[in-house]
Parts: structure tokens; C-alpha cells; sequence
């Protein structure tokens, strides 16, 4: 009998921080289990877990990509390289790379969201040949707001990148719209095997997916990620569950053509 | 091995099995009630028989005994997580087969529904069940509806008797009992006071869209009474709370959760879902003869009605899967008039 | 036929002298407010046989039989036993009507028979002090309520009596759905809070209205079972000066209650003004002209006070001129 529920404690390598409130913390642990849309239960200390998405990983790491949303995180954004954070995990059944290789793919990330997806960008940035074509377009709420300011400009290098904005002072030059907006503009070689991933708010999922689809892409190759509130991430706890589906067993990544049917 | 047990015997022998075994049985608790000058019954520990209220029905179900209201799981210094210890002594839980059939659906969530869960696992091993059969039934039970009055799977069961008790002893364990031996059966109830008829085919996605919960929106007050009180309901929160003198330090405990109480569904982001009352209803209608059924091939709900004898606002749960087997009803008529 | 009256025996016998000269009204006494077909139908009947087919329920929950004519008194105090013995008021002589009107009907809401917010049976309580202080010439005007809610407006009263709930947390039944917290923060006086997600009760702030019970799904919380009361005092209506009641006892029990009351007729025979018109003289200005510590000298005496018991040390009153 494993106790499941026992978190490990593991050292705080390195934080980076992206915005003045989203850092990535690069935590101390064996990652080669680990992949892409997967999520850990995290201490956050004096609040308690919170799922949190593998936003990069790395045989010897696991990166976590964290908003500080005041009181909850607070103590979390005082903590140093050195420090430790309990987590437990890999939960849920994340992306399969072998799904999207020698397919014309594009991503469409909104936010924080851009962790669960950026696993699978990576692989993409290092291993551009093995697909056919790579589009990504992530969006976010102001310029103050991008992540992963500098691996966006490192994929630009070999991949497709469109970063947006939904709004931005005077001035801004890059692209303004809701990554909605950008989706007609995209590339498409086959439509009919274009492999496709939305990751966001609930919302941003709802509007990207019916984007994707006047595209032409089919709901067997559009993958969606979804975000419950997974709280044990063992089936048991119910909080993740949307009709006879558990978020943290069965998930939180599905094709649209069982996503579809889902609701809360 | 079915015996006839007289009292004296009786609880001589159940003082044998408390050397050895925790037991929980239903309690009165005067004056405790919601309102002044009733009285609550609920499931915890007691040293003899004459403890326990069995004359009417219990307002919270058995369920505490096995997955603690509040259960400690660790505790934690610095990066230390040290693991809450679990009782080492036998459990034995008297119980109506309602609730028995009620512990089968528990098990299969905690037992089934992924890995097994630890927490749950390693106390639902040291634990046994007494059925006492059920001669009447109660106000808003409809057990027969949902198959669950017949007892099934217990490690003993007894009738109370005016003078005596008939006793079905299965596991040798509990076989401590002075009497002789005698042919009877387990009383169960063949006949509520009503019935209904779950339906079979149930469209979630469809009642989902259908406006049949909208009246809940409004009478249901989201207080989750439905929910503490029912004998398959699993849901729990984990909570951490951390040492007043020395805030490093803490413990992590679960706490019964309920689906139609507020927060439960909230993530990151100030984002929740199902915030309408009806919605949650719905939600936890599906679960109860829907989706645990789709998993696990039978209904979550034993009809033991303590949703109903606890909402505050009348709302009746067998009623509203009357309110689904009719919307099904319709919805198949109108696809296939014939 | 009547032609001299005295109407002093008459008031006293509870019958009302009327603007319609030799025509009368009885009074008939309720205590606690709940009557049964009985109480209804003597009643009734009276009205049919003797009055002029009216009752008006009064304000202080008794009935008033209104049109008799003085010459059936005799008859109608008679008539009225079957009430007086099945509601169990106290009589000096039987078949000879009400004994005294001076200290009032002791009023009560509906308390806890039917109402959920209730901390207790009204009616009984109500019954238990009637039977004390009955019969009395003195004008005392006592009220019970079931919860601060105060639907009898106790606070209208020289004793108003409003039931507390002591509630008792179970913390190991607690599961944090914070119903307690918000409903005693939106339907009462914010007490409670959470910390380390278990709630923290704020004694002092708690008045006892018991909603923390009424809405734990897990019965986490219960009352006591022990009855707690609110003790207000020296509130009135009428011409001079009209007052809510004041708190003086905080957490206050039965018997201390009862004694009280008791002490408070000694009190008020010691020092009711003699000149008074009428020997009538209204509780309240009695403590006003003594003062209060006075009062509070003759109405504690030999009391015993539960230990939980707070006792407000003075207690004032808001004099103001309403016209």
C-alpha cells in the first residue's frame, strides 16, 4: 500500500521570474516520468495544494509556472532558491508527442495556460523536422503580462509564433486581438490532419475550438486541456468531475470529440 | 450460523467483542437538534447496545465511522511529513441495510475509482458490519426502489426482538454469542410507503440544457444538509492548518466536501463553475443514478431518504428523479412518437 | 337593574368600565397567548349569551367580551370558569371571575411549540410566572420571547424574557462550509469567524439568537441543552415618557428569573407611592424615583446567579421626550 497523498519535499533550483506576478519555479526532481499537460498537487505553504501544470521539465527538474493571486500565493513568492516545496505527482494523463509528430500542428495558449502546452512547444523548437508545419499562438492580457518572454522569441527562431496581446498602451507594436482573431490568418497545408491544441480559460477554449473547426480541423485532432479544480488528483476527492468524467484520472487532456461532451 | 440470542447474552457477548473492536451505533443526543427541544441521532462510538437509537431513523448516516468527518492525514514540520497514525483496534458498525449498500458504493469510489486510497483503505480494513434488519420503513425511504433494502454481504446481522435478538453470525470473528441455534431471516422492508422508477436511459448532456432545474435555482439554499447526511456521498476537502505558535508546523487533514456547497468547484482565477443551485442539483442527481452507474454499473442513491428528511427547504430528491424519469420520458416520445 | 356600581370592585373583578354607561367588557386572561377549543368556545358562548356578539383580541393576548350588560357580571363570571380551570388561573373564590387585573396578562410569542428560531415553550414559562404572581394589583407588564428576534416586543415590557441559545461546537463534526460564519454575520451580530478553518465563537459579541445551530448542515454546533435567557427591563409605552427595555442580565436561567419577578413585588409594595391616583403606580417610575441600584439592592436578593451569568452593573436608560 503507497500513500499517495505524502508529498516529497523538493529543492527550489532556480526562479524565474516572468511578469511581476507569474514565476516559474524550477523544483529539484525526477522528471523523466513526467509530461507535457501533466500537473502536480503543490504546498502552496499556509494555504494548502493546488494543482499546478508542468510548464517544463527536464530529467532532473520539473518547472511549475505560478501566478502569485495575493493572499493564497503569497508566502509561496517569498521563497528562495534553496528553499523546498512539497509536491506530489505527475498527475493525469498529458500530452502524447507521438500524437502531433510528422502532423502539420498548432497550439493556441491563453496565459498561465501556456504551461501545460510549452512542454510539447519545446519538443517542437528542438525537433522542428519531425513535424510538418508548427504554428503557435499564444495570447495575453496586456504586454506586462507575457510569459516566457524569452523562449516566445527563442521558438520564433523555427516555429510559427504569434504572440498577442488582448489590449496594450499606445505605442505597441506586436499583435492586438484575442488569439481568436489570429486563428482565420493561420497556415493550413491539410486541414484534415492538422493535429490542433487549445489550453485556457474556459472561455478562450469555448471560442478557439469553434474557430478551429471553421478551419476545417476535426474534432478527433483537436485537443483541448482542461482546467478543474483536481484537488486530490486521485479520483477520490469529486471536486474535478464534469459529468461521468474525472478531470484528474481521465484528463485534464482530451480530444474535442469526448471534450465536447463534457460539461460541469 | 443463525442463533437466538436473549439480551443478557447478548450484550455479554458484545462485551467480549469490545475488548477487541471500536463499535459505532446510531446515538439520541437530547435537546442537540437543529431546533430547540429536538433531539439528534448520529453515527459514533458506544460501549453497549443500549446506547444506540434504533426506533428511528438516524439523521446522519454511518458513514463517519468509516471515512472520518475529519480525518487527519499528516503532520508537518519544515519539510517533514509524517504520517497521521490509524486506529490498531477492529471497528464494528451496526447499521440498517440501506446504509450497508450505501458503504459497497463508498468502497467502490475510494477502492476502485483510480488506486486505492490509502487513508481509506488502510481503516476499511479493520472494520466489520452488523446489519439490523429493518421492520418498517421510515418516512421518504425507498430503499426497494433502488434495490438496496435487502441485506447483503455483512459480517453478521441481527432482528431486534421484544425479549431476545435473532442473530446471523458470518464472520467466526464475531461469534462470541451464547444461544441457541434457530431458522429466521434478516428482516427487510418489500414495500416503502411510495416507490419510483429510476429510468433506465438517462441523457445527462440533455438535462443538462433542460430547464427542469431551473426551480432549484431559487428553493434549494445550497446548504448541503443533502449531502452530509447521505451514505454514498464522497466528496471530501483537504485543508492545512498551521500551528498557532509556530506557523512551520501544521497538519493536513480531509474534511467531508459537498458538491452543492459553495467553493467547491472555484479554481485560480476566481473562476467557478455550476454557480446556479439548480445546476448543482443536477450535478449531484446525475451522480446518484447516472454517472456512478455509467462506471460501476449500478446507482450511487440507496434510497435511504435522508436528503429529504434533511433539506430545509422540502425539496425531494426522489421526486426530482421522478422530475428525470418524466423529462427522459418525453424526450424519447418526441424522438419516437410510437 | 344596577343603579349603583361600584367600579373599582368592578375593574379589579377584570371587568372594564366602558363609554357606554352599565354596559361592560371582560377581560379574560390567556397566558403565554395559547388557548384550545375550550378556551374559544366558553368564550364564545359568553359572547353569544351575554355580550353583544363581538371579541376583540387584545394586545395582550387575551380576549375582551365586549357588550355585556352589568347586570349579567354574577352570571358571566360563572360562565367563565370552565376558562379559568382549564387554563389553570389562579382564583380566590370560585365562580366569582378574575381576582385582579393589575398585574397583566403574562404575553408570550409563539416560541418554540412550532417556532424553528425558538429557544424555549413560552407558553409554559409564561404559565409558571402567571402562577406566581397571580393575583396582584400591582401594574406589571411582563413578556416572553423565544429569541432576540422579539416578535411579543418584549423590550416594551418591564421584564421582557427573550430566549438565548448557548451553542456548543463540536469541532471534530465541523467540516468548514462557513454557513454559520455568513449567517451570523448577515442575519445577526457577526460573532463568529474562521481560523485554521474551524470557527472562532466571540462570546462577548454573542447575543444567543442560535442561527450558528440553525444553519450547521452538520450539526457541528447544538444548544446547550441548559436554557439561557435574556433578562430586558423597565420598558414601556404610555403618555410619559415611552422606553425600550435595557439588558441587565446577560445568560440568566429560570429559577433566577422567577426570583426576580418575586422580588420585584416586594420591591414594589415597599415603595409604590401612596399617593399614587388610584394606588396605581407603573413599575418603571417606581425604579426611576428610587434609582436603580436601589431596585437592584431588593431584586437580586437571594437570587442565584448561573455562573455564565452577565450582570450589567448599571443600567440606564434612553430618556427622551417622543413628542
Amino acid at each position: 500500500m503507497t500513500n499517495e497523498y505524502i508529498p516529497q519535499a523538493a529543492v527550489i533550483r532556480e526562479i524565474i521570474p516572468h511578469t511581476e506576478r507569474e514565476w516559474t519555479f524550477r523544483v529539484e526532481t525526477d522528471g523523466t516520468n513526467t509530461k507535457p499537460g501533466q500537473f502536480y498537487e503543490i504546498s502552496i505553504p499556509r494555504y494548502g495544494e493546488s494543482p499546478i501544470s508542468v510548464s517544463g521539465y527536464a530529467d532532473d527538474f520539473v518547472d511549475f509556472t505560478i501566478r502569485n493571486v495575493g493572499r493564497v500565493t503569497n508566502y509561496l513568492f517569498d521563497l528562495k532558491p534553496g528553499d523546498k516545496l512539497a509536491l506530489r505527482g505527475p498527475y493525469g494523463n498529458g500530452f502524447d508527442i507521438e500524437e502531433f509528430k510528422n502532423k502539420e500542428v498548432i497550439i493556441v495558449a491563453g496565459g498561465t495556460a501556456l504551461s501545460p502546452v510549452r512542454g510539447v512547444i519545446e519538443y517542437a523548437y528542438y525537433h522542428p523536422e519531425e513535424f510538418k508545419g508548427f504554428s503557435v499562438i499564444c495570447g495575453f492580457k496586456s504586454p506586462a503580462e507575457v510569459l516566457f518572454r524569452d523562449d516566445i522569441e527563442r521558438w520564433k527562431e523555427r516555429l510559427n509564433v504569434i504572440q498577442c496581446v488582448d489590449g496594450a498602451p499606445e505605442g505597441y507594436t506586436g499583435p492586438v486581438g484575442m488569439v481568436t482573431a489570429f486563428i482565420p490568418d493561420i497556415e493550413i497545408k491539410d486541414a484534415e490532419n492538422l493535429q490542433a491544441i487549445v489550453a485556457g480559460p474556459p472561455v478562450m477554449i469555448k471560442f478557439s475550438t469553434l474557430e478551429l473547426q471553421k478551419r476545417g480541423i476535426i474534432d478527433h485532432n483537436l485537443w483541448v486541456s482542461y482546467e478543474r479544480r483536481m484537488h486530490c488528483g486521485l479520483g477520490k476527492c469529486g471536486h474535478c468531475k464534469m459529468d461521468d468524467t474525472y478531470i484528474c484520472l481521465d484528463g485534464p487532456v482530451f480530444r474535442f470529440t469526448d471534450a465536447r461532451k463534457l460539461f460541469d | 450460523m443463525k442463533q437466538i440470542v436473549s439480551k443478557e447474552a447478548f450484550n455479554e457477548g458484545l462485551a467480549k467483542l469490545l475488548t477487541e473492536y471500536d463499535i459505532y451505533g446510531p446515538v439520541r443526543h437530547p435537546y442537540r437538534g437543529t431546533h430547540s427541544d429536538t433531539d439528534k441521532i448520529q453515527y459514533q462510538q458506544v460501549h453497549s447496545f443500549d446506547e444506540m437509537e434504533w426506533d428511528e431513523k438516524s439523521q446522519f448516516s454511518p458513514k463517519s465511522a468509516v471515512l472520518p468527518i475529519n480525518q487527519l492525514l499528516f503532520y508537518f514540520v519544515e519539510d517533514q511529513w509524517l504520517e497521521a497514525s490509524e486506529t490498531m483496534r477492529k471497528i464494528l458498525v451496526f447499521l440498517r441495510p440501506c446504509d450497508l449498500h450505501g458503504m459497497k458504493r463508498m468502497d467502490e469510489i475510494y477502492l476502485n475509482n483510480g488506486a486505492p486510497d490509502y487513508f481509506y483503505e488502510r481503516r476499511r480494513k479493520m472494520i466489520k458490519f452488523v446489519v439490523v434488519g429493518c421492520k418498517e420503513t421510515y418516512r421518504n425511504c425507498f430503499c426497494v426502489s433502488m434495490g438496496s433494502n435487502v441485506p447483503e454481504d455483512y459480517d453478521a446481522a441481527l432482528n431486534i426482538r421484544d425479549d431476545h435478538f435473532e442473530l446471523d453470525i458470518i464472520d467466526e470473528d464475531l461469534a462470541v454469542f451464547a444461544g441457541r441455534e434457530a431458522d429466521f431471516d434478516i428482516d427487510y422492508v418489500t414495500e416503502n410507503t411510495f416507490s419510483i422508477e429510476v429510468p433506465e436511459e438517462v441523457d445527462s448532456q440533455y438535462l443538462a440544457e433542460h430547464d427542469m432545474w431551473r426551480e432549484f435555482d431559487s428553493r434549494c439554499i445550497a446548504c448541503g444538509r443533502c449531502n452530509y447526511v447521505c451514505p454514498t456521498c464522497t466528496c471530501f476537502d483537504m485543508q492545512d492548518i498551521y500551528y498557532k505558535e509556530n506557523e512551520d508546523a501544521g497538519e493536513r487533514r480531509r474534511v467531508w466536501g459537498a458538491c452543492m456547497v459553495d467553493r467547491y468547484t472555484d479554481i485560480a482565477g476566481g473562476i467557478t463553475f455550476r454557480s446556479k443551485y439548480g445546476s448543482r442539483m443536477r450535478f449531484k442527481a446525475m451522480h446518484k443514478i447516472y454517472d456512478f452507474r455509467k462506471r460501476f454499473g449500478y446507482n450511487m442513491c440507496v434510497g435511504c431518504g435522508r436528503c429529504d428528511d434533511a433539506c430545509p427547504q422540502y425539496i425531494s430528491f426522489s421526486e426530482t428523479i421522478e422530475k428525470v424519469g418524466a423529462v427522459m420520458k418525453q424526450k424519447l416520445n418526441e424522438e419516437d412518437p410510437a | 337593574m344596577l343603579r349603583d356600581v361600584n367600579t373599582r370592585k368592578v375593574m379589579k373583578n377584570a371587568f372594564r368600565i366602558t363609554k357606554h354607561k352599565y354596559k361592560t367588557a371582560l377581560r379574560v386572561r390567556v397566558p403565554g397567548g395559547l388557548g384550545d377549543p375550550l378556551v374559544f368556545r366558553t368564550v364564545a358562548d359568553i359572547a353569544e349569551k351575554f355580550g353583544d356578539g363581538r371579541i376583540h383580541i387584545t394586545t395582550r393576548q387575551g380576549f375582551e367580551i365586549l357588550g355585556i350588560d352589568m347586570e349579567d357580571m354574577p352570571e358571566v363570571n360563572e360562565a367563565i370558569q370552565p376558562v379559568i380551570d382549564h387554563l389553570d388561573t389562579n382564583q380566590e373564590k370560585r365562580k366569582a371571575g378574575y381576582p385582579a387585573s393589575g398585574t397583566r396578562n403574562v404575553a408570550g410569542c409563539i416560541g418554540n411549540k412550532i417556532c424553528p428560531k425558538a429557544q424555549y415553550n413560552t407558553t409554559e414559562f409564561a404559565k409558571e410566572i402567571e402562577d406566581m404572581i397571580f393575583p396582584n394589583d400591582l401594574h406589571v407588564k411582563i413578556a416572553l420571547t423565544g429569541c432576540p428576534n422579539d416578535c411579543i416586543k418584549s423590550v416594551m415590557h418591564d421584564f421582557g424574557i427573550i430566549g438565548m441559545c448557548l451553542p456548543e461546537y463540536d469541532q471534530s463534526r465541523c467540516v468548514a462550509c462557513q454557513a454559520c460564519v455568513n449567517k451570523c454575520k448577515s442575519y445577526s451580530v457577526g460573532a463568529l469567524s474562521i481560523e485554521n478553518n474551524k470557527i472562532v465563537r466571540n462570546h462577548e459579541k454573542c447575543i444567543g439568537c442560535g442561527e450558528c445551530v440553525l444553519n450547521c448542515p452538520m450539526l457541528a454546533w447544538t444548544r446547550s441543552p441548559k436554557k439561557y435567557f435574556r433578562l430586558v427591563i423597565m420598558g414601556r409605552t404610555g403618555k410619559k415618557n415611552p422606553r425600550i427595555a435595557k439588558t441587565w442580565l446577560k445568560w440568566v436561567d429560570k429559577p433566577a428569573i422567577m426570583k426576580i419577578i418575586a422580588n420585584t413585588y416586594e420591591y414594589t409594595a415597599e415603595y409604590i407611592d401612596p399617593e399614587a391616583p388610584n394606588g396605581k403606580e407603573h413599575i418603571g417610575y417606581i425604579v426611576d424615583r428610587t434609582g436603580f441600584e436601589e431596585f437592584k439592592k431588593w431584586a437580586l436578593k437571594d437570587v442565584e446567579l448561573p455562573e455564565r451569568c452577565e450582570v450589567v452593573p448599571t443600567v440606564y436608560w434612553d430618556e427622551r421626550k417622543i413628542w
